[in-house]
């Protein structure tokens, strides 16, 4: 966008992108030489020894695998009908749908809070799971329309000419051009269902069966202020979604760029 | 990057326009498509329409939430008293005050970048990543350290002591104002990021030749920004307005966890009043009414969105 013509200038944007990007970096040095305090990795050792850690980890694990699995069945599935079939009513069942699409986790509180003693759902991580899924599901559907909108027809005509019936059109010839979409469904459901916090301090509250962005308040719980343990907490908490970020870079971006400007 | 997401028989962008059309001829007589969409359906209606309608009918009672008190039916009480509630204006205040700082910033920043990333720029890959990972990273984990930074013993006030500003140490949280700029901070911190990309990526469409006509009419680089980048993206910037709207609306975790909706309310949401009134103060029916009223504005919200959306498809 800009030209630079000379080094001076050159120099100067460089300068100029570094003292716009170290702040964003600063929260995550203080996070890391914050829990290194005192004890130094003692901190690691304090919060290993909880003994939760394995747990609260396999349960984010399970959350987002299973909310990967119920939006992506139920968004693929869903996109193709409205997209590519006869419903009677398609537009209004679309719109109910879209009417969801803003809303906030809040209002789902009190009937979640009471259905889930009605029925002793608490500490289930299914209790997780649906709302998480549920509130992803028409912002994704809304997504793969418009992806499948622009899968020409004529390949599936062919497919059925040749005898296939519409599921196997659907899994062998349609499914297979969704990838870019699919990778989009899967970074946004991830995201959502891995930092998901209100809807797991509400739904688990055995200290036993909760998930990791729950691990900063239960250490709080356990030892108060011990900060630099919290910090530690906080430092395992971040790292898997790190590592999947720098991993998955590309596919990050391209989701969440995706899933905004829906 | 299709906006035309609300008009389902509009041509779509992403290439298929010209295919769309003989479909009519295709799949659709042979096929129902209800079976297809029912597990989605079924999903999204049985919890978040279950959840709109059970709490409009909580919200016209007088309960504590345990199933085994009778609830005392008060119509539409909640609603009047949430009118006169000085907690419910400041909370929708805070709102509005969140929601214009943080975009502001964010969009500033975020064009900003976006400009200088595609000038020439020594490891861009790098910043990039600096700047794009905090979106990835849940507020609850991050909460924490925004508590340490900013705490009267923290590393903001040690900063400021040491460069001898010792004036300006203060403790940040624990005032109003200073406290609501903590959280919008942290919030800016988390978003900019996505901005970025968004700016980035409407940036790398603008057709190379227009920057280059208006450099040879004379236009220095400012100028070139102005008057034709920055209109060129005027999508994405109205697409990042709803989006912040709705997301300021649904604002919970930071305020939440930064500062617990205090000191004295001066960071309360409507989020975080919901569920103070529900858990603390156990008035559910109380916290369903000020829900109905998110539910609301956030429909509004949604309403406004799409009839843009409808604006931007014919265009």
């Amino acid at each position: 966008m800009l030209v630079t013509r000379s080094r001076t200038s050159r120099v100067v944007i460089q300068v100029v992108v570094t003292l716009l990007a170290l702040p964003f970096l600063v929260p995550l040095v203080a996070m890391v030489q914050g829990s290194l305090g005192g004890r130094g990795l003692g901190n690691y050792v304090k919060v290993w020894e909880t003994g939760v850690l394995p747990t609260y980890l396999l349960n984010s694990v399970l959350i987002s695998v299973f909310a990967i699995l119920i939006v992506y069945a139920c968004t693929m599935l869903a996109a193709f009908g409205f997209s590519k079939l006869r419903i009677a009513g398609k537009e209004v069942w679309f719109w109910a749908l879209l009417l969801a699409l803003t809303m906030p986790e809040a209002v789902l509180l009190t009937p979640l809070f009471v259905t889930a003693s009605a029925f002793d759902m608490y500490n289930q991580l299914v209790a997780v799971i649906l709302p998480v899924a549920a509130l992803q599901i028409p912002f994704t559907v809304l997504l793969a329309r418009n992806f499948y909108d622009g899968i020409p027809t004529e390949i599936m005509e062919a497919a059925r000419v040749d005898g296939a019936n519409i599921w196997q059109v659907f899994w062998q010839v349609v499914l297979p051009l969704t990838r870019p979409i699919a990778a989009a469904i899967v970074v946004l459901t991830l995201i959502s269902a891995w930092n998901a916090y209100l809807l797991p301090m509400l739904m688990l509250n055995d200290p036993g069966r909760q998930v990791l962005t729950l691990l900063p308040s239960y250490f709080v719980s356990q030892y108060t202020n011990d900060q630099t343990g919290v910090l530690a907490a906080a430092v395992i908490a971040a790292v898997p979604m790190l590592v999947a970020y720098l991993a998955l870079q590309k596919y990050f971006e391209r989701g969440l760029a995706a899933g905004a400007l829906k | 990057m299709s906006l035309s997401a609300t008009l389902p028989d509009a041509a779509t962008p992403t290439g298929g326009a010209p295919a769309a059309r003989p479909r009519r001829h295709g799949l659709k007589p042979t096929a129902n498509g209800l079976p297809w969409i029912l597990p989605a359906v079924v999903v999204v209606v049985g919890l978040i329409y279950f959840s709109i309608g059970y709490t409009g009918y909580v919200s016209t009672l007088d309960w504590n939430g345990f199933i085994l008190t009778e609830p005392t039916f008060l119509g539409l009480a909640n609603f009047s008293e949430m009118f006169g509630d000085p907690v419910f204006w400041k909370a929708l205040e805070h709102t509005a005050v969140f929601y214009v700082v943080t975009f502001t910033v964010q969009t500033a920043l975020g064009f900003t970048f976006a400009a200088l990333m595609h000038s020439q720029v020594f490891l861009r890959g790098v910043y990039k990543v600096v700047v794009f990972v905090p979106t990835v990273l849940a507020p609850a984990t991050m909460a924490p350290v925004f508590r340490q930074i900013f705490d009267a013993d923290g590393q903001l006030n040690t900063f400021l002591r040491a460069v001898g500003l010792d004036g300006l140490a203060q403790t940040w949280l624990a005032g109003g104002t200073t406290a609501m700029a903590v959280v919008m901070l942290a919030t800016i911190w988390q978003w900019t990021g996505l901005t970025f990309i968004l700016f980035y990526a409407a940036m790398s469409q603008i057709d190379t030749e227009v920057l280059e006509a208006a450099r040879v009419d004379g236009a220095g680089n400012l100028r070139t920004l102005w008057s034709i980048v920055w209109p060129m993206c005027r999508g994405t910037t109205v697409a990042l307005a709803t989006l912040g709207l709705i997301g300021a609306l649904k604002t919970f975790d930071w305020p939440y966890l930064i500062t617990k909706g205090g000191p004295n309310y001066a960071t309360e949401f409507l989020g975080t009043y919901i569920y103070h009134t529900m858990l603390s103060e156990k008035r559910f029916g109380y916290a369903a009414a000020i829900s109905v009223a998110l539910l609301v504005l956030a429909l509004a919200c949604g309403v406004l969105m799409s009839l843009r959306n409808r604006r931007e498809g014919r265009a």
